[in-house]
Parts: structure tokens; C-alpha cells; sequence
């Protein structure tokens, strides 16, 4: 009982509320393994859909923006992917201010990722790169690690400003 | 292509095994299995877990470069890990030589692990021989019936010897059994 209500919050906390239904098949295991008590560290964590908060790592002036579309992809945004976004909040003097529209290039997400060599990398966060329509990063810094999957997505620019490429 | 080691037991992962997490401070960490990987999540210190490399060298339990320290060769032997962050200038001469000494390092260390076991285990068999010893004594009345024991006293428990005695003490083990 407790096990079943445990898991249903996780997924109404975690996923849309709307109803997009998540058909990622790690969710059977995650109402098995929250039984077991360690609630905390058995997130099974999805994609970046509509409603995602993510964190901003570039000096463009926004702090945190909430994904309104996920390009390409019907379960929604993976690493490395573009996401269209709304400016929830911002540094007050900064190119971009809250309530814009923006693009923004994923940079890290907390869902596991498959590399081509079989193995998978995640991150701790959820971040973001604002760039425009051209796919050109607004600020002229990033901050935090970058995945070397921008290099194929030809996001050249965002890995030259990195500081650590994972 | 790299073996990597898992962060948590220091065993190898190999292409295609595992998962990456890369924190915040871009430290990696490398897990070979789902079970490193889960200890992680729950804040396990793997110097605790005994399953683990880092308690076996942190306990003694096997050979770390600081058990050795008199010896020089034996920082070679895990001087070599050390060494493949570092890019060294490609030379022929030194690519050849290496390839030639890996096996042989391999050996070298091998043989010295177990010689470091063969240490750490001596005096085991005197020590269960003695356990046993002393059990037979406490429990010889499992064996044979006391009034038995005192109407016939060469059936008493004989001082352990070398050779003929201990035999009888151990043939005594499987009964008791």
C-alpha cells in the first residue's frame, strides 16, 4: 500500500502532469525497487519534456528556464538535444529577461545517455546553453562540465567555451 | 579504447559495461556494475565495504606499494598504472621494451601477492589445529560416554604429537561429526 503510493508520487513529481504518459520501461522497476525503502536514490529519471525547470550555465543573464517544447523527439529532450524554453527567472541586468522565449541546447541531464562504445554517462543536473535560432550560444561563458555529444550534434562553439568536457 | 577501473570495487570495466557519472566539479565516476553504482548513490565508503579493493589495501588484506616500502621494484609494479595518465613521447625503442617487460611485471606481481597471502595466513593451521584440539576436550563427552571413559582411561584424549597421537585425535573429528 505504502510501496504504491510512494511510487505514484514519485512519478506525478517527476513526470507531466498533463498526461504525457512516460513509456520509459525503467518505471515497472521503480515501484519494485521503492519497496525496498531507499527512496531517494531510486529516481528513475526521464526526459526533459514540457515543464522541466533546468538550470541555466551560461552568463546570458537567465538563471533557471522551463522547457515549453522538446525539438525532435516525442518522449522529449535527451542530452545533447534542442529545447525551446520560457525565461522563469533572470539576473536583473542581462541579455536575456524573464518571460523570453529562448532556445537552449541540453548540456547536461540526469538521464543516462548511451555512448557509442556501449557505455553511458549521466549527470548530476539538468542544465542548459541558451543559443538563438542558429544554434549560437547567446553568452560568451559556460560553466560546469559539457559531454563531448555536443561535437556531433555540431555544437562546436558551446565545447570551445567549456571549461571540462566530460 | 581504455580499461577503466570502477570507481567503487577497483574492478576493470570494459567497453561497453557500466555507467559514467560525471558530477558537478566534473569529477567522473566510473562503476562497472549496477551494484557499485547503487552503493554509490546510498554514500557507501568503499574503504567500509568489505567486498571491496580499497578495504582489502586499506586493511592489509592484500598488497598495497606502501607494504613494501624498502623494496623499489615494487612501486614499478603499480608505478605502471600511475603512469597511463601521463602521455609520454612516442619511442620505438622504449614501446619495445615495455611490451617485452609486461609480462614479466605481471609475474613478478602475482608472485608477490601471493607470497604476501602465504604470510598473512601463516600460522592458520596451527591455530584450527589448536581450535580443534580444545573443542574434543570440551565436547568428549559427544564422542564417548564418561562412565566409558573413566572404566577405560586409554580412551582419554592423548597430548597432541607429531605423528601416530595427532592421528587418533583426528580420527576422533569424524565422529564427533
Amino acid at each position: 500500500m505504502a510501496a504504491t503510493f510512494a511510487s505514484r508520487c514519485s512519478r506525478v513529481g517527476r513526470s507531466l502532469l498533463g498526461g504525457l504518459s512516460n513509456s520509459s520501461p525503467g518505471l515497472f522497476s521503480t515501484s519494485h525497487e521503492l519497496t525496498c525503502g531507499n527512496f531517494f536514490s531510486q529516481q528513475q529519471r526521464t526526459f526533459i519534456q514540457m515543464r522541466t525547470v533546468l538550470k541555466v550555465v551560461d552568463n546570458s543573464g537567465a538563471k533557471k528556464v522551463m522547457c515549453i517544447q522538446a525539438l525532435k523527439g516525442k518522449k522529449g529532450a535527451r542530452l545533447g538535444d534542442t529545447i525551446i524554453a520560457s525565461v522563469k527567472e533572470a539576473h536583473p541586468n542581462g541579455k536575456v529577461k524573464k518571460g523570453k522565449v529562448v532556445y537552449g541546447v541540453v548540456v547536461r541531464a540526469a538521464m543516462q545517455r548511451g555512448r557509442c562504445d556501449g557505455s553511458e554517462v549521466k549527470f548530476d543536473d539538468n542544465a542548459v546553453v541558451l543559443v538563438d535560432k542558429q544554434g549560437q550560444p547567446i553568452g560568451t561563458r559556460v560553466f560546469g562540465p559539457v559531454p563531448h555529444e555536443l561535437r556531433q550534434k555540431k555544437h562546436v562553439k558551446i565545447l570551445t567555451l567549456a571549461g571540462h568536457i566530460a | 579504447m581504455r580499461l577503466e577501473k570502477c570507481w567503487f570495487c577497483s574492478s576493470t570495466v570494459y567497453p561497453g559495461h557500466g555507467i559514467q557519472f560525471v558530477r558537478n566539479d566534473a569529477k567522473i565516476f566510473r562503476f562497472c556494475r549496477s551494484k557499485c553504482h547503487k552503493n554509490f548513490k546510498m554514500k557507501r565508503n568503499p574503504r567500509k565495504v568489505k567486498w571491496t579493493k580499497a578495504y582489502r589495501r586499506v586493511h592489509g588484506k592484500d598488497m598495497t606499494q606502501h607494504y613494501y616500502i624498502y623494496m623499489l621494484f615494487q612501486d614499478s609494479t603499480f608505478e605502471f598504472e600511475r603512469k597511463r595518465n601521463r602521455p609520454e613521447r612516442y619511442d620505438r625503442n622504449l614501446a619495445e621494451s615495455v611490451l617485452k617487460a609486461i609480462p614479466k611485471i605481471d609475474k613478478i606481481r602475482v608472485s608477490r601477492e601471493e607470497a604476501h597471502h602465504k604470510n598473512r595466513m601463516k600460522g592458520k593451521k596451527q591455530k584450527l589445529q589448536m581450535e580443534a584440539v580444545r573443542e574434543l576436550k570440551q565436547g568428549i563427552s559427544l564422542v564417548k560416554a564418561p562412565s566409558v571413559l573413566q572404566k577405560d582411561p586409554s580412551l582419554t584424549l592423548p597430548k597432541v604429537k607429531v605423528g601416530v597421537s595427532r592421528q587418533q585425535s583426528e580420527d576422533n573429528h569424524p565422529m564427533e561429526e
